[in-house]
């Protein structure tokens, strides 16, 4: 019985633009570009009203960014040195915070909940078909674009500092100081290792963008489904509302580490993308 | 094949473009209003720490030489002041034996030049009182004579009138 249950509450793979905008020219107002425009008036606002009037003894708001931004540079200079720190810190931090209160975002109450969909009475859906708001970072066009200027930014800094020369020899260069007929006998093996790791590389974008995206999108639905549990094992209606309220709390906080996670593990893997390629000449 | 699940998940190009845009916008204002200016001034105040640690040990050096400065001077001063105070006390017992000295021997004049003055005086006062006495006996003896005496019988008087008193 319980296997023909439909467990998944809402399952809309792609963002959707509101059915009245589809035929207008803001046809390309998704609800997730929606909530990234929300969530970068956001990021707009939060970051002047703190440092509009920047000052050597900071205010409490000044005082609040500058413990996120020095704390988050220590743990990149830890990993990059101080060079490359400076260099891509702006890209970094941006990935991190902007994740972050994306990811968070999507936690609201209302979002992915308040849409249009089935009606099921005054006010209400038994099913949501087109939420209103859906997190940035559930919305594949928005992880793809953040992996494409990581990955872009992180072929200009590794031209920069190693150069093409040195990046091509480090892909396709036999290792371990071989020398002797042992070397062109290593040669097309190391050939071979270099083209996968191209592969491995042009590979990175699409990796970064679908861990992100498919974790987001999970967390949505998980909660959406948790939501309406009680309705999809048809319980009577006031275990339905209970239900509602309580089965979701401990998947709540789990969707916050889960944010809180994903943000750390889409910036870490660019910071070390940047570390294997920027740093190999120290050693 | 690859068109085809990318447009499942809702991938296209105006979509994408769009994304793009907003998430470069938020890597302007993050970059442009929050990490460099931010990063400017933690830099700006380690630096400041760093010269206010400097300082305070270049102030805590130079309290020390001034303590020490300090503590000379006052030594020194004390020295000074103990000698001072030495010479004064040698000087005042030298002073005050000259006024004493000075005193005793005014007072001795002083004394001596009494002792002579009462002398003279008292002799002054014999003279007189001889004097007087000698008068008084010419113009007794004249008297009682009745007549007139020659200026020889007065001093063959007075004479024997000093005579008389000096005996």
């Amino acid at each position: 019985m319980f296997l023909t249950l439909p467990l998944i509450a809402s399952a809309e793979l792609s963002a959707e633009t509101p059915e009245f905008l589809t035929h207008s020219f803001l046809a390309w107002l998704t609800n997730s570009i929606l909530v990234t425009a929300i969530v970068l008036g956001l990021i707009t606002w939060m970051v002047r009203s703190c440092t509009r009037k920047i000052a050597i003894i900071p205010g409490p708001g000044q005082n609040f960014l500058e413990a996120v931004v020095e704390g988050f540079f220590g743990a990149v200079e830890g990993i990059l040195g101080d060079k490359m720190t400076r260099k891509s810190f702006g890209l970094l931090g941006s990935l991190f915070i902007f994740i972050l209160i994306s990811n968070w975002f999507g936690l609201l109450p209302g979002v992915g909940s308040i849409g249009w969909g089935v009606k099921d009475g005054f006010l209400s859906l038994s099913s949501i078909q087109s939420p209103l708001l859906r997190p940035g970072t559930a919305d594949m066009n928005m992880t793809i674009a953040m992996s494409v200027v990581s990955m872009i930014l992180w072929f200009y800094w590794t031209m920069q500092i190693t150069g093409p020369v040195a990046f091509i020899k480090e892909l396709f260069g036999v290792k371990g100081g071989m020398t002797g007929p042992i070397l062109f006998l290593l040669v097309p093996l190391f050939l071979f290792v270099g083209v996968l790791e191209v592969v491995s590389i042009l590979v990175r974008p699409v990796s970064l963008s679908l861990r992100l995206y498919g974790n987001i999108f999970a967390g949505e639905n998980m909660l959406a489904t948790m939501i309406n549990i009680g309705h999809l094992f048809h319980c009577p209606g006031w275990l339905t509302s209970v239900l509602s309220c309580i089965v979701p709390i401990p998947f709540y906080f789990l969707e916050l580490l889960i944010g809180f996670l994903q943000a750390m593990v889409f910036t870490l893997l660019i910071i070390v993308y940047l570390q294997l390629s920027t740093t190999h000449e120290e050693h | 094949m690859e068109k085809g699940i990318l447009s499942q998940f809702g991938v296209d190009w105006p979509h994408f473009i769009a994304q793009l845009i907003l998430f470069l916008i938020v890597y302007f204002v993050l970059n442009r209003y929050a990490f460099t200016p931010l990063l400017k001034i933690l830099e700006e105040r380690r630096k400041r720490i760093e010269e206010g640690q400097l300082n305070v040990e270049k102030i805590k050096k130079q309290l020390a030489e001034a303590e020490l400065r300090y503590q000379e001077v006052l030594r020194k001063a004390n020295d000074d002041a103990m000698q001072l105070i030495e010479e004064s006390r040698k000087n005042n017992e030298a002073f005050s034996q000259r006024e004493m000295e000075k005193a005793v021997k005014e007072s001795a004049a002083i004394v001596e030049r009494a002792r002579h003055e009462i002398t003279s005086e008292r002799n002054r006062m014999i003279d007189e009182v001889k004097s007087e006495m000698v008068s008084l006996v010419i113009k007794t003896t004249a008297k009682v004579a009745g007549k007139i005496l020659t200026s020889e019988d007065q001093n063959r008087l007075s004479k024997d009138a000093l005579s008389d008193l000096a005996a």
